[in-house]
Parts: structure tokens; sequence; C-alpha cells
């Protein structure tokens, strides 16, 4: 995969334990003991996973200036704070959150997450079940039979919306609302109509769904 | 302090209200003499010039002056004939043209050198001269001198006699009268208008400050407290606007005081937490390698175990902290309207990949229609996140989760149970305690209402808006 990613922590265990553990999931760390030069160094990598307690410029003044100067740039925010207070404020800028201690699982999901959702790893081929999904391309095809299946643009949204949260549950309001742009109103049909026709294309069974299941009486799931 | 209280006496409230009763209290007593006064001034200054009539010396009629000069003329004609008396008269006729002028020679023969003016006897007895004198005296209109020639009776050359009518005498008096009374009723009113005018002013000015002060108790400043007001006057009302701007700006004291305690509580609160699970990072980093390392079934075990509990102790900090700041009334919860079952479901889909994990058997059942709850969205959050956190910590062994809304009696209420072994028994995994408290303290700071059903099949919380005065935490 070979991801460049910036790594700003100050204390120097936990520093060498998730460097280490990023470098062995594939990717490329580069860890800098202070923001001072986060800047200059954001610029040639992918993400940036951001400790929030500093020595010198802080974790949130550094984050609000690199989300300033690299909008497109994901950050991942580090805190040994609890959330009372830090959740809100470090979450304006940042894109997603995690509180130490954490499992170096769920921060390698996250971070995985985060670069699928920028387009920064949108590998050639995403392998789901019976289907292989080209994203650059656009390009979604039927291994069994060998088809291009060809979706309408609100049917394609729903797909990709839901692929840049592979794995992730997401509530059908979340699901409007990330499509549409527009506040969902309850008893609004037109997503779940819009779901069945997505997984007719899809599915091997529509009654039966593999691709995007349903999660009961919380919302839907593309697993991957 | 009775000093200083008497020394501003002079420019209280009091004494100018005391000032306006006086006034009021003395009006008849003081404002008609002041009328009258004022009267004079006005006539003396004002009217007379407007008039400019011969002064009193020169008045050939005042009084005195008249007597004075008949009997020095009777004097003069002792030794005269009546015919040089006649002329004499006739002259002083002329001269005193207002005025009748007759005289009675030694005879008694009637004698009017200037003309007839009076109805007179021709032949004066003495008898007529004692009628004459005596509708002289019952004559309140006219002035009368009676002179003898050679100014002695015993000469026996008889009398002159000149009489002025009295309005010739001080020619202002009578037409001046009506206007007099007319000029003092105006004053008084005026005087009247003056007092109701002051009265008026001063309860006026007493309002409009009032009212200003009134203003600047309910206008907020930058920091929610009432902006101090310039205080212009040291009466009763400037006293108050003193002690207004004392406790605006005690208030203001404490106000930074308690915004100082809670900066420094929050930052010793995030201190302490960064000092905790700092070192529990480094722990579980180390845990997390050692488990690649080759270890026993059991050393596997133990590390899995450890880790678990590491991720326990994570949120027991979290809750401990939490509960210490909100508890310490050093955070403000932040209502609003929101639909809960949204929240709810992000949540449910948030712990969805851990119950899965786990193994448990999840049901959701939520109705379809928004419930829409006051709530603080950020701690409502909290509540589901501990109630959850604690269904996978303490009835695991029911391996099942269920989050249903029920309706009872018009209430909607959340419902998340599970088939652990209830919260009596011992679940292995023991620290419900700060979680629950802090769900107890959330729940009645939102208003909503807690009750926790449990058995030895498992346990129901039910979350529900708070009726009138009702607990916000309940255990069966």
């Amino acid at each position: 995969m070979n991801v460049s990613l910036l790594y700003i922590e100050d204390d120097a265990e936990i520093g060498e334990w998730v460097c280490r553990d990023l470098t062995e999931r594939g990717y490329q760390v580069d860890w800098q003991r202070s923001g001072e030069r986060a800047a200059e160094l954001a610029a040639n990598c992918k993400l940036v996973i951001l400790d929030v307690m500093l020595p010198g410029l802080d974790g949130f003044t550094v984050g609000q200036r690199l989300k300033k100067a690299y909008p497109e740039l994901p950050i991942l925010m580090l805190s040994a704070r609890t959330s009372i207070d830090d959740k809100l404020e470090g979450l304006q800028f940042a894109d997603d959150y995690l509180t130490k201690p954490f499992h170096p699982d769920e921060l390698a999901a996250r971070i995985e997450v985060l670069l699928r959702r920028s387009g920064s790893v949108a590998s050639d081929v995403l392998e789901l079940k019976h289907l292989s999904v080209y994203e650059r391309e656009n390009r979604i095809e039927n291994r069994e039979t060998g088809e291009e299946i060809i979706l309408t643009g609100k049917q394609y949204q729903i797909f990709k919306f839901m692929l840049r949260h592979l794995g992730q549950i997401l509530t059908k309001e979340q699901i409007y609302e990330g499509v549409w742009g527009e506040p969902y109103f309850d008893g609004d049909k037109t997503l779940m109509v819009h779901i069945r026709y997505l997984r007719e294309k899809l599915e091997r069974d529509p009654a039966a769904p593999e691709i995007i299941e349903t999660i009961r009486g919380v919302g839907y799931r593309i697993k991957a | 302090m009775k000093t200083g209280k008497s020394g501003k006496f002079r420019g209280s409230l009091l004494s100018r209200y005391l000032l306006i009763m006086i006034i009021a209290l003395l009006f008849i007593p003081v404002v008609f003499p002041a009328a009258l006064i004022g009267y004079q001034f006005v006539n003396l200054n004002i009217i007379d010039p407007l008039y400019p009539a011969e002064p009193e010396q020169e008045n050939p009629y005042a009084s005195l002056r008249l007597e004075r000069t008949w009997h020095q003329e009777a004097k003069r004609l002792k030794d005269k004939t009546p015919a040089q008396i006649d002329a004499r008269l006739k002259e002083l006729s002329q001269k005193y043209d207002k005025a009748a002028v007759f005289w009675v020679d030694g005879q008694g023969n009637l004698r009017e050198p200037g003309g007839s003016k009076l109805d007179l006897p021709k032949q004066w007895g003495a008898s007529d001269a004692m009628a004459f004198m005596k509708k002289y005296r019952e004559s309140y209109g006219k002035f009368t001198v009676v002179a003898f020639i050679g100014d002695a009776e015993s000469l026996g050359k008889g009398f002159m006699v000149i009489e002025v009518p009295k309005a010739v005498q001080s020619p202002r008096s009578d037409p001046l009268s009506g206007r007099t009374s007319y000029i003092v009723y105006l004053l008084i009113l005026l005087m009247f208008l003056a007092f109701i005018a002051v009265s008026w002013m001063f309860f006026v000015n007493m309002r409009r400050r009032l009212l200003h002060l009134q203003h600047a108790m309910t206008v907020q400043g930058e920091n929610g407290l009432p902006e101090p007001i310039q205080v212009k006057r040291e009466d009763e009302i400037g006293q108050l606007e003193n002690a207004f701007n004392g406790m605006v700006a005690k208030l203001g004291r404490s106000l930074k005081r308690e915004r100082e305690e809670e900066e420094l509580r929050k930052r010793l609160i995030a201190n302490l937490s960064h000092d905790l699970r700092t070192p529990l990072t480094v722990i579980r980093g180390h845990v997390h390698t050692l488990q690649k390392e080759p270890l026993s079934d059991r050393g596997q075990e133990m590390l899995k175990l450890t880790e678990s509990k590491l991720g326990d102790l994570g949120g027991l900090i979290d809750n401990l902290l939490s509960y210490n700041l909100l508890t310490s009334g050093r955070y403000t919860l932040q209502p609003v309207q929101a639909d809960v079952l949204r929240i709810v479901r992000e949540s449910a889909a948030a712990w969805y990949p851990l119950w899965e994990k786990e193994g448990f058997e999840v049901d959701v059942s939520l109705q379809e229609e928004p419930l829409w709850w006051l709530v603080d969205i950020q701690w409502f959050r909290r509540i589901l996140d501990n109630l959850f956190q604690n269904v996978l910590r303490h009835a695991h062994s029911g391996l099942y989760i269920g989050i249903a809304t029920e309706t009872d009696e018009g209430r909607t209420a959340i419902v998340i149970s599970d088939r652990g072994q209830g919260m009596q028994s011992s679940s292995g995994g023991k620290g419900a305690g700060i979680g629950l408290a802090i769900v107890g303290f959330l729940t009645r700071e939102m208003g909503l209402s807690m009750l926790i059903e449990s058995s030895s099949q498992g346990t129901r919380v039910l979350l529900y808006p708070a009726g009138p005065n009702k607990p916000g935490l309940m255990i069966k």
C-alpha cells in the first residue's frame, strides 16, 4: 500500500509502539515529537494522526492550521483527555477522534475509513462477494457473469456513499442526508425504494441480500 | 453614620419632599400675603410709571396742604374789605376749579364770588352754620375746610369755606381698585400653578430615575450582568444606584471567580485524565505487542483479559472525571428538541460491531415515528453508551440486547433489555456504580426518568420523560 502518514505524538513509548504497529500494517509513518514542522511535512502525506496534548503548540492549534492549509487532508485526533470538552472542540476540524487507551486495530480501522473517504486509497479494485468495484473508473462488474452493472445516478451515489463508510452501519437518516444533502423527514420512503432497486441490480438474490446488509432497526451496512 | 446621614439630608429626596409639603401647608398664610406684597411691588414699579400724575405734594387738593393754605388765606384777609375778599376768593376759586368756594360775611350774607356750585341759603344764621357743619360731617365723599376771616372768630368778619370732593384729592384710588383684586388673584393663581409644576417635576424626575434604574437592571452586558450606572445625585435614589453598582461589581467578581474555578477544575481534570491514560495506552501497546509473541493458550487468554480490563479502566476514568465535572456544577447541559430514536439508532450502529463480535443477539425494534425529547444530545449519547457498556460488561452471559420503544398510558419509553443475571447477582464485572450514577444524574438533569427492572432473568432499563414529582431514578 505504502501510504504515508504523518504522526505527531510527544510520548516516546506510545509513539514508538504506534509507529511500529502502523509500519507493520504497511503504512509509511513519519513520526514527529512536536507540531512545529507539521505544515511542511503534511504536504507529502495522505493522513495526519495528531495527539491533543503536545508541548509548545497544542494539537488543536496544529490541527486547525493544517486543516486551513490542506482542507482535503484527513486528520485523526488522539486524545488522552476526557471526552467531556475535547470532543466538541476537537471534532470541529478533525475528521475523527480516538480516545486513549485505544486498541491498535481500532486505530487501523479508523485510518482505513478516513483514507477511503478521502479517496487516497481508492485501490484499483474492491472485491465484494461476487462483485468487483473499480472505484476510479466508476465501474462495477459481476465476476460470475462478467457483466458490467449499470446504476442510475442516485443508486450510484448511495452505493458510493456506503462504500466510503465501508464496514460501518449507516442509519437511513445518515444515508439520506449524505446523498441528498437535505434533512431526512420521517416516513420518506424514497431511500427504501432506491435501496430495493439497488439490490435488484447488485445482489445475487435480492430477497437475501449479501452486499447491502440490513441491520434490523438500525440501518444498512456494506461489509468489507 | 448619623452625621453622615444628616449631612446628606440637604440633598435628599426627603428634604425636597418636606419642602414641597411645607409650601403646600403654608399656601394660605404665605401665598396670600406674598401675593399682596407682589401686588405692591408690581404697582409701584410697573403700574405707577404708566400713569405719570403729579406727585402727591404738588396736589393742591391734598387735605393738609389745603387746610393750611385756606387758613393762611383767611389770615391774610384780616383787614380787607368785603370787595377785596370777594376778589381774592374769586382768584382762589379759579385756582381750585374743582372745589366749591364761598364765604359768609359778618352780617351773615352768603357770597359766592367764584360762582354758585352748592345749594346754600343766601342768609346765614347761627343755625345755618350749624346745619352746614352737620351736613359736612355726615358727608364722606367731600372734604371741607372752614376758616374765619383773619383766622379768628373774635373779629366777627365771617368765615370762608372750601369744599373739595374726595375723589379730587386722590384721583387714582378709585379707578384702580377693581384691577387690584384682579392682579392679586392672578398672582395667587400663578403661585398655585408654580406649586403644581414644582411638585409635578419632583415626581416626574423621581419616576424617570427609577425607570432608568429599572432599565439598567434588566439590560444585560457582555458578561450576562447588568452594566453599572452613573450616579449623578447623592440622594436616596443615588444611594440605591450606588448599592446597585456595588451589587453588580460583587456579582461580576463572583462570576469571574466561578469561571476561574471552573477553568481550573477543567484543567485539573484534563491533566489528570492525560496522566492516567498515557500509561494505560503504553500498557495496552505492550500487551498488544506481547500477544504476537509465542505464548501458551493460558498466557494468551490472560493477555486478552488484561486488554479488556484496560478498556474498562479507560471508560471508568472517563466516567469518573465526567461525573466529577458534572456534579460539581462546572458543566452545563444544553438541551434541544431532538429525535432521540435517531440518536439511539446511531449509537446502536456504533456499538453493533462490538455486540456482533461478542456473539450477542441484537434486537432493535424502535417505532417508525420520531420521538421528540428535550435532551442534550452529547449527554444523551453518553447515557446510551453507559447503558450499552453495562449490558456488555455485566449481562454478557445473556448474549442478548434488546432496544425497543414501548408505549404505556400515552407515554413512550425507550427500553434497553438484556438477559443477564440481574443487578443483584454478581456478574463478574463489578463497577456499574459510576456508570449508572452518571446515567442517573444526566437523566435527572434532562428531566427524564429511568426505571430499572432487574431480576435473575435479566434487566430492563426504561427511559421516559419524567412526570411531575417523579424521581429520576427508580430501581425495582
